[in-house]
């Protein structure tokens, strides 16, 4: 334990207390009100998740990469399952029930998506067409059985984290322009293919106003919340958006309305600086790291982190749509808190790993 | 380490840089974006947190009581209780209905329209499904309301009126505020004066909300209160009625149909204003306002009918004062001689008849008015002319709203006399009928009541005042001399004292002593100049006459006018006079003088054709 302690790199724990500080004081104020239990669950899962970060630190980069198929192959036959035994919460079905616990493969496949891109992309080339063709097929295949749960929030952030791994292998930027403009192509083709919900959550986004009361009531409140804060925020315990229960979903996906209500511009304005610092501590890391496939790793954890932090913020400022995608490290909910605890335990790992080395020169070897 | 590896990190480190670069360039946008709204738009919405936050409760006033000359109650607030029910905290609303319906003794009917009620209201306010209720209804609830969560009993008022249907037209009734009372400002929860005194003082009445600042939470519950403006009671009205009198009047009346006004001579004040049928204004239940409504619709004697001023009926007999009054100011020959009635009167090949078919003799303008001859007035309005009497009768305040504030008014109706082109012509008929009050004229009892007040207090015309305690408001003073007055006011006199009056058997004995005139009006297709049918065979009720009276009392110091009439009741003496009779014992009685006492010795004298008009 000594041994590799002066190794880790403290920028990076350093942000992550900030912040758990951060999101376990945004979550007591929004769930106060209903008793603390609600935190105090939160506090243990940031432990477990934090136990969960150290363990992961300890597993060699080698060992995640021989994982990666496995990994990948097992979360695509859960995903195959959910339309035969999944649960139906919500009008979707996204759920395992594996006895102890309610598993969301689509969860699983975000990340053992970017595990097989990173591993994928180690040693080889993004202008390879086959190679390239054959990335777009894993993406795909499983975006297409999410699609259809229907989820579309992760299927987006899937295919936008793959799209962000693709770029950073070196995707000529030919060959993206071609992408870009197929995605704008296939845009129609896929209002006409969403669910009536999705479609309404869409609208309402464009013209929240339309229907106050309905679809687009969360943004509303969300907008109100956050802008009557204002620069100085309403005070601790003392936001009315959120006290009074006019905010939705405000210990899960709509508590940046709480944080902004109550500490107005300036701690809204401070989360995006720590994230901000955590993205480019995580790129920083990448582009030390000893191998390609540690530095794909980390691109991959930044690209998912920063998809997570921008789709939700935007959400519940009104510039995006409504998809349930909570706020990392903030929201309520153990799952996405120890996964994104543990993947930033490989952040840290690949650190470890690149101590004292020089950053990756030679592609082609994976375990360069 | 070959160029292509070089080429490769280097343009890996560009692409990590870019990625970066958009990361930040994310995060800035979302950032403006936060900036925007809690920066520049942070005002509205600062505004817009608020009013979802703070609920401003109304407190409803209470309304002003009304109360008449004597402080007795009118219209007051009486407690009563509500029974509410909040969907939402029942769980099984048809168990809990049938509970209801069962401790309530509702019919089947009103539980299934109470259901429909609640499936169609919020879920989380209550629902009213009754109100009104006393005690003795609710205490079987009351006592089980622990068992009925979500069902509670309310202590509030209604307005409560105690002489029911006999202040019905004057005092109107409240009902909750419509589509326009609520464009004009007032909640829906309001109730608002509709008809007479409660409609006409309705900003007096109604006093002012108070509010209740709330904080309430995202589903409309209260989690605090904190600023409270008490509502301002609406002011007590004292009417000038003596709701004595107007009992009086009410049980003189009886089940007839007709309509009493009762004035001060001297100051206009409105003593009595009756109208019958009446509605029973305390029978508006919630809910069930449409069909009771529907029911006094349709109903053939139009109880909503305010007959002291909505009802124009023709004056008959009564017109003839006016008409003397005409002739003694205009100096008509007639009026200072007499004329010789033969029980009709030639017209080219028509015969005018007289009521008295045997005919009255010699006849001066006294003896006409005390014995209401027919023919010596169709020779007075024949000299005088319709123009002369449509005058006269404009002067003295009919064909025109007497300006009582409980309208709408009936304007009555006096024939207009023009000249010039395309003007109407007048027959001699015409205006020899219009001169014993038949043919196109009307009037309404109020009118009528206004003109014998006139005649009491010398010449001045005023205005009908409903709030006591107010100074007279004279509409104008009309020019007529003493000494005219003074005829047509001893042969009223008459009409009561003499044993020949019309009036005489019916008001002929009172403390007060009074004088009138008694009307008989036909009420269908028996022109004047018809023969009456020779067995004088019993009329249907509805072809019978309105009969009137109208006069003042005390005769020496006039302190009262009154008109009555009673439709299809026969002839105004018998008919009338009685409910008359009755208005000026309460009067009297209300003065202190006991009608026992002064009771006049001239006993029981039916005289020959003193019932007769």
């Amino acid at each position: 334990m000594t041994r590799w302690m002066p190794r880790l790199d403290w920028m990076l724990l350093l942000i992550m207390l900030c912040l758990a500080v951060f999101g376990l004081v945004t979550l007591y104020a929004a769930v106060h009100q209903g008793g603390i239990v609600l935190w105090q669950r939160q506090v243990i899962y940031w432990l477990v998740g934090l136990s969960m970060f150290f363990i992961v630190c300890l597993i060699p980069i080698r060992l995640l990469a021989l994982m990666t198929w496995p990994a990948y192959l097992g979360a695509l036959l859960a995903l195959l399952l959910v339309p035969v035994l999944g649960e139906v919460q919500m009008g979707a079905r996204r759920w395992l029930d594996l006895g102890v616990i309610n598993v969301q493969p689509s969860e699983l496949m975000k990340w053992a998506l970017m595990l097989l891109m990173a591993h994928w992309f180690a040693s080889r080339h993004a202008s390879s067409l086959r190679d390239l063709s054959l990335a777009l097929l894993f993406a795909v295949l499983p975006a297409g059985l999410i699609v259809i749960q229907p989820d579309l929030g992760t299927t987006l952030l899937l295919l936008l984290s793959a799209t962000v791994m693709v770029f950073a292998a070196g995707l000529p930027w030919r060959w993206a322009a071609y992408g870009a403009a197929a995605s704008l192509i296939s845009l129609p083709v896929l209002w006409l293919n969403m669910h009536t919900y999705q479609k309404q959550r869409v609208l309402s986004f464009l013209d929240p106003e339309a229907d106050p009361l309905g679809a687009g009531y969360h943004v509303i409140q969300s907008s109100i919340a956050i802008g009557s804060g204002g620069v100085f925020g309403k005070g601790y315990l003392h936001g009315t958006q959120a006290r009074l229960h006019f905010l939705p979903e405000q210990h899960t996906d709509f508590i940046f309305a709480v944080l902004a209500e109550e500490g107005g511009l300036i701690a809204s304005g401070l989360l995006l600086l720590l994230y901000g610092l955590l993205i480019s501590r995580i790129v920083s890391i990448a582009s030390r790291a000893a191998t390609r496939f540690g530095a794909m790793l980390c691109i991959g954890v930044a690209a998912i982190f920063s998809l997570y932090v921008c789709i939700n913020i935007g959400m519940v400022s009104g510039v995006m749509p409504v998809v349930g995608v909570p706020l990392p490290f903030v929201s309520y909910g153990g799952s996405a808190l120890i996964t994104m605890l543990a993947a930033l335990g490989m952040v840290m790992r690949v650190h470890i790993e690149s101590r004292d080395k020089l950053p990756w020169q030679r592609p082609g070897s994976p375990f360069a | 380490m070959t160029v292509s590896t070089l080429e490769e990190r280097g343009r890996f480190e560009r692409r990590l840089l870019l990625l970066q670069w958009f990361a930040g360039l994310l995060l800035l946008l979302l950032f403006v974006r936060l900036a925007d709204l809690q920066w520049l738009q942070h005002e509205g919405f600062l505004l817009q947190a608020e009013r979802n936050r703070i609920n401003v409760v109304p407190i409803l006033p209470t309304r002003g009581e009304i109360v008449d000359r004597n402080g007795k109650g009118l219209a007051l607030n009486a407690v009563s209780y509500n029974l509410t029910l909040i969907p939402e905290r029942v769980e099984n609303i048809s168990a809990v209905l049938a509970n209801l319906q069962k401790l309530m003794h509702w019919t089947d009917e009103r539980t299934q329209s109470l259901r429909k009620r609640i499936t169609r209201s919020r879920d989380d306010r209550p629902v009213l499904l009754a109100d009104k209720l006393q005690w003795d209804d609710v205490a079987q609830v009351a006592a089980r309301l622990h068992h009925l969560p979500g069902v509670d009993v309310q202590a509030g008022t209604h307005r409560y009126y105690p002489y029911g249907p006999d202040t019905s037209h004057l005092i109107g009734y409240v009902s909750l505020a419509r589509g326009e009372d609520v464009q004009a400002g007032i909640l829906s929860t309001e109730k608002v004066g509709r008809r007479g005194v409660e409609r006409a003082y309705e900003s007096l009445l109604h006093g002012s909300l108070g509010s209740q600042y709330e904080e309430v939470d995202a589903h409309g519950r209260r989690i605090s209160a904190f600023r409270r403006v008490p509502p301002e009671k609406g002011q007590r009205l004292s009417l000038s009625l003596d709701v004595d009198v107007q009992k009086a009047a009410s049980d003189a009346l009886g089940d007839r149909t007709g309509a009493v006004a009762v004035l001060d001579v001297h100051t206009g004040e409105v003593l009595a204003l009756l109208s019958k049928p009446g509605f029973e204004p305390n029978r508006f239940i919630t809910g069930l306002e449409t069909e009771q409504w529907q029911e006094w619709v349709n109903d053939p004697q139009h109880p909503l009918i305010n007959r002291t001023i909505q009802a124009a009926y023709p004056p008959a007999s009564t017109f003839k004062i006016l008409v003397s009054l005409a002739a003694l100011q205009a100096g008509s020959p007639l009026s200072h001689q007499s004329t010789q009635c033969d029980g009709f009167i030639e017209l080219g090949e028509r015969k005018l008849r007289c009521w008295k078919r045997r005919g009255h003799d010699q006849v001066d303008l006294h003896k006409a008015i005390v014995e209401s001859c027919d023919v010596y007035f169709y020779e007075l309005g024949d000299q005088l002319g319709m123009a002369a009497i449509s005058e006269a009768a404009q002067t003295w305040g009919f064909g025109e709203a007497t300006g009582i504030p409980i309208g709408p008014e009936s304007a009555g109706l006096i024939p207009r006399v023009t000249t010039g082109k395309g003007a109407r012509r007048w027959y001699q008929g015409e205006t020899m009928i219009t001169a014993i009050g038949q043919g196109e004229v009307t009037v309404t009892p109020l009118q009528l009541a206004r003109f014998a007040a006139a005649i009491a207090n010398g010449g001045t015309l005023l205005r009908p005042e409903l709030l006591a305690g107010q100074p007279a408001d004279i509409e104008r003073q009309i020019e007529v001399k003493p000494e005219q007055l003074q005829a047509v006011r001893s042969a009223m006199r008459d009409v009561v004292a003499s044993v020949h009056g019309t009036a005489h058997s019916s008001m002929g004995r009172l403390a007060w002593t009074s004088a009138g005139k008694t009307g008989t009006a036909q009420v269908v297709g028996e022109a004047q100049d018809d023969e009456k049918p020779e067995n004088d065979k019993p009329l249907k009720k509805i072809h019978q006459d309105h009969a009137w009276f109208m006069g003042y009392a005390p005769y020496e110091n006039p302190r009262i006018a009154f008109a009555v009439i009673v439709e299809n009741g026969g002839h105004g003496g018998s008919a009338a006079g009685p409910v008359a009779a009755a208005v000026v014992r309460a009067m009297a009685k209300a003065e202190g003088v006991d009608s026992e006492q002064v009771m006049q010795p001239d006993a029981v004298v039916l005289t020959d054709g003193a019932e007769g008009d």
